[in-house]
């Protein structure tokens, strides 16, 4: 068993594994911190992080029922994000389920594994649908069957037909679920991926096998795709370049909340 | 693994789920186990785990909660929450922000809160009293330094946010209690005038220190409709362990939360509350009981031996500690078979017997580290270097843990700030060539401290690091080598090309671009090195931390150097931020280096105490803060009472009581008493704590006395 007891996958784990064994290693089996720059510049590539972070931010505090109006005053500093918010006000939740739930996490075990996926906004309606919705803030809409084959997709719709019964009112029939990518960027495109039965068998038996190897291998050897490596913070250590450019940069390559401080460990030693 | 419960741990976890219960009792007792069970119990039962909060005074102590519901392998559905007073009052102040921020006085209530750390918070006050300290003298005759006395300040402005006062209130309460003469009291009327300063700075340009955040939180968030409805949908069930360590504030929103909850289970730790001097308040915390429908106490250790359990009477009873009468069978108890202990002349004496004393424990007798701790009132910078290397010797590894230790005395940060200095030779903050050459060693790896002198001897010059090609010697150049002297030119090179180009005021990302370009590389010192990735890691977040906050300021203020301000910051010995990551780390199979209170905060037993310079001052006196005041300060605290000197004395007495009954608690074999006749400093030690296991040890049968000295 290559993990502690207490390690649970996340879908940046996953996909990490799946770009690249060695990243996983480093970052979750041997903990290696490594603050190199991810993408240059750097102050670019922050200021977009803080975007998409502010901009969910902007979410929560709307569905906690702050008035959008309210928010919206608040956007002055930043004409790119007052954008994206009208296109929310005006397209964001349309046709979604009313049985709301922002914010999230739900987990399930899977081979002797933890599985965690933490929602942006699940919406749904017992007995209807139940659909998942994450806010991406990328200037780019991907290809269907690019967001098919993300690790977000598999482990967000499994955990939820797996982990979501109590907030459905019974178990959710694969069939009821639809996960909803939402490019609040490019004018409320949204992608929606359905989910079956069959899909979870499949998925299931993915996730099974992905668990199975990580937790038995021998080795986790560097990935060949010298780009995965660009924004990758451990290429000084493997040796492989340096980094990548923002505008190169797929953006679902960092997730935003991978950027957040957690202000609640510092908050509570300041007294 | 989940240890078998007995049977009153199981009627508190298997109570009905509409009850609400208030479990007491001494560390140790199985309290805190209880209430894992009960938490897995309402899991069992289907209750939503999103519905219950776990609220404990410190996220750390949440952590045998969080470890069952990990190792709850049938366990699908929603995650429980874990909040503290300091984290859900920020994120509802944040998520609640443009209902509040107008009528709470924030002068941009459109604009986004910034949140300070405690780095920052030092920054803003040095930035705003600084002038009035200078320009009317204030403070002038208290001979402390100006950080600690500004953090005085701070911990004045948290008192009173926690207790419930208003800040002008805090030079009126000292002076009330604490009659000093004119000049004492013209010192509480500086301090209060510094306090108001910063507060109205605060509101003016919406910065939120604790202080603030928690007023906000408390007066203006808690009483918004839609921040009650969030809280009474979200948290239904609620576990609330070590009460007694938390403050008012927390007490206050515990209260309500029992009213709103539908079960509950509320525990409190007896003859506890040392973080006073963060507000604690157990006897506050004793109110809470009135709104549990059942009270439930656990009176037996289940984990001090028979032995720990009479010296820890004995030494409190010994103290006179008036909560120990309620204990009983002091005299009958034999405090001997616990302790060993050791009498030596200099410090340095005591430090290798204890070195030695573990060689024992863990080299001949099997003992596993992590079973170990070695504590002191203090733990000095060459207190711990001496205890590591003493271990390290005898292949004992051990970790220490100091809350507020600075970034700036690790190597590797150290590294990394004097390199921001060479950088940056516009902000005129030219690094010594000593600590140049520290930098190189730290940089290169297989570099040693000789040859990095030489090489910035004869290569730094006038602030500026020369090329490896100027060594004109070749004697020289065999010395250092060619290998080591190349690598030594890579990173000279990207210094100056870095100074050439358009060098960055975001102190962070020059310190990330260091890292990764140069010092990570293979050939340098941080390459696959865990402790050096670990500490820049610290300084990038304390870095970036305080630059957003400080580019935050420049739409209402012209701004400054935020490199250089940070950089001087670090220059005034502003503490670091501190990271639950520390404690994460604590399962490794180390011996554990730690002052007694912080031990005491990790909330877990040990066989093995060591409790170094018995003699010290430290085990009983609080430390010197002529600006506060843990008890006048506080919520008990009557108004027109004086503060004495006997109460000074008996609360000195009491404090210490406590803290040796809390660590016996925490004892399960053996407790090894370190004593040198004169301090690490070379002072004669005649303590408290000495002058009560002098009093034991008198009191004890000369038969019972096996081998060793005396202390």
């Amino acid at each position: 068993m290559n993990l502690p007891d207490d390690f649970a996958f996340t879908q940046g784990s996953l996909q990490d594994a799946a770009d690249c064994p060695r990243r996983f290693e480093l970052r979750y089996i041997k903990r290696l911190r490594y603050p190199a720059v991810e993408a240059a510049p750097a102050l670019q590539f922050e200021r977009r992080t803080r975007q998409g972070a502010r901009f969910h931010k902007l979410v929560q505090q709307h569905l906690l029922g702050l008035p959008a109006e309210t928010l919206a005053r608040s956007l002055h500093d930043d004409p790119e994000l007052a954008d994206w918010w009208e296109t929310f006000r005006k397209t964001g939740l349309a046709g979604l389920p009313e049985g709301r739930q922002a914010e999230i996490a739900l987990q399930t075990h899977l081979g002797g594994r933890r599985l965690i996926a933490k929602y942006d906004l699940l919406a749904l309606d017992a007995g209807g649908e139940a659909v998942i919705v994450d806010w991406k803030t990328w200037r780019r809409v991907p290809a269907q069957h690019y967001l098919e084959s993300r690790l977000q997709t598999i482990l967000y719709r499994y955990v939820l037909a797996k982990a979501g019964a109590h907030l459905y009112g019974g178990p959710i029939p694969p069939q009821k679920i639809r996960m909803v990518y939402c490019f609040v960027a490019t004018g409320g495109e949204r992608v929606s991926i359905d989910y079956s039965a069959a899909q979870l068998r499949a998925d299931e038996d993915y996730l099974l096998n992905m668990i199975a190897e990580i937790d038995d291998a021998e080795q986790f050897p560097l990935t060949e795709d010298e780009a995965r490596c660009r924004f990758c913070t451990y290429r000084s250590l493997c040796e492989r370049g340096d980094a990548g450019l923002v505008d190169l940069l797929d953006e679902d390559e960092f997730e935003e909340e991978d950027f957040v401080l957690d202000f609640d460990q510092i908050a509570e030693i300041e007294f | 693994m989940q240890i078998p419960l007995t049977p009153e741990q199981s009627a508190i976890a298997a109570a009905a789920p509409n009850k609400k219960i208030w479990l007491e009792g001494i560390a140790g007792s199985g309290k805190t186990s209880a209430g894992v069970g009960r938490l897995l119990h309402l899991l069992e039962l289907g209750i939503p785990a999103e519905s219950i909060l776990i609220y404990v005074p410190q996220r750390s102590l949440a952590q045998p909660y969080l470890q069952a519901l990990q190792q709850h392998s049938g366990y699908s559905g929603g995650q429980v929450a874990v909040q503290t007073i300091g984290g859900l009052s920020l994120q509802m102040v944040e998520a609640f922000w443009f209902l509040i921020a107008e009528r709470a006085g924030f002068g941009h209530p459109y604009d986004l809160p910034n949140f300070l750390s405690l780095e920052s918070v030092q920054y803003f006050m040095t930035k705003v009293i600084e002038p009035l300290v200078n320009q009317r003298d204030y403070f002038n005759s208290v001979r402390i330094d100006r950080a600690r006395l500004y953090s005085q300040i701070v911990d004045n402005m948290n008192k009173a946010a926690v207790v419930g006062f208003p800040i002008d209130e805090i030079a009126p309460r000292l002076k009330g209690a604490l009659p000093g003469g004119v000049e004492q009291g013209h010192i509480y009327d500086d301090a209060q005038t510094c306090a108001s300063a910063f507060r109205t700075y605060c509101l003016a340009n919406n910065l939120l220190d604790f202080s603030l955040q928690l007023e906000v939180f408390l007066d203006q968030v808690w009483n918004l409709p839609q921040a009650r409805a969030q809280v009474r949908m979200q948290y239904r069930h609620l576990i609330a362990d070590n009460i007694e360590e938390d403050n008012p504030a927390s007490h206050r929103i515990l209260a309500d939360l029992l009213r709103l909850c539908q079960s509950a289970l509320v525990i409190y730790d007896s003859d506890a509350g040392f973080r006073r001097f963060l507000g604690a308040d157990p006897e506050n915390a004793r109110r809470l009981q009135g709104f549990c429908d059942r009270q439930e106490q656990f009176a037996d250790s289940k984990v001090m031996s028979d032995d720990a359990r009479a010296l820890g009477r004995a030494l409190a009873g010994q103290l006179g500690a008036a909560f120990v009468a309620g204990l009983g069978g002091i005299a009958e108890d034999d405090p001997q078979p616990v302790l060993i202990r050791e009498a030596h002349r200099y410090h340095p004496q005591m430090i290798d017997w204890a070195a030695g004393r573990i060689d024992e424990l863990v080299n001949r007798q099997g003992v596993s580290p992590r079973e170990i701790v070695v504590m002191a009132p203090f733990m000095s910078d060459a207190l711990r270097f001496a205890l590591v290397e003493g271990l390290t010797a005898r292949d004992i590894r051990a970790r220490s843990h100091r809350p507020s230790r600075a970034l700036r005395d690790e190597p590797a940060a150290r590294a990394l700030l004097t390199f921001a200095r060479l950088a940056h030779p516009g902000w005129h903050m030219t690094p010594a060539e000593f600590d140049v050459a520290f930098a190189v060693m730290t940089a290169i790896d297989g570099l040693d401290l000789i040859r990095a002198k030489l090489l910035t001897e004869m290569l730094y010059r006038g602030g500026r690091m020369l090329p490896f090609s100027d060594v004109k010697s070749e004697a020289m150049q065999d010395r250092i080598t060619y290998d080591l002297g190349a690598r030594y030119d890579h990173l000279q090179t990207w210094l100056n090309k870095y100074i050439e180009g358009a060098p960055t005021e975001a102190l962070d990302i020059f310190f990330r671009q260091l890292f990764g370009e140069v010092l990570s590389r293979p050939g340098f010192g941080f390459y696959d090195n865990s402790d050096a990735g670990n500490v820049s890691m610290n300084l990038v977040d304390s870095a970036r931390n305080f630059r957003w906050s400080l580019e935050f300021m420049r739409r209402y203020e012209e701004g400054t150097d935020l490199g250089r301000d940070y950089l001087e910051m670090v220059d005034r010995g502003v503490i670091a931020d501190f990271y639950l990551r520390d404690w994460i780390a604590d399962n490794d199979d180390c011996v554990l280096i730690a002052p007694a209170y912080t031990f005491l905060l990790s909330n877990r037993a040990v066989d093995y105490q060591f409790w170094l310079n018995v003699g010290s001052e430290g085990w009983a006196r609080r430390l010197y803060q002529p600006l506060t005041h843990p008890h006048v300060l506080s919520l008990g605290w009557l108004a027109g009472r004086i503060w004495t000197d006997d109460d000074e004395a008996t609360m000195n007495r009491q404090t210490l009581g406590r803290l040796i009954l809390a660590l016996a608690r925490r004892c399960r074999k053996e407790i090894y008493l370190g004593y040198s006749e004169l301090s690490e400093s070379g002072y004669e030690q005649r303590g408290l704590l000495l002058e009560a296991i002098h009093g034991l040890m008198r009191r004890s049968v000369a038969d019972n006395i096996n081998g060793e000295a005396h202390v």
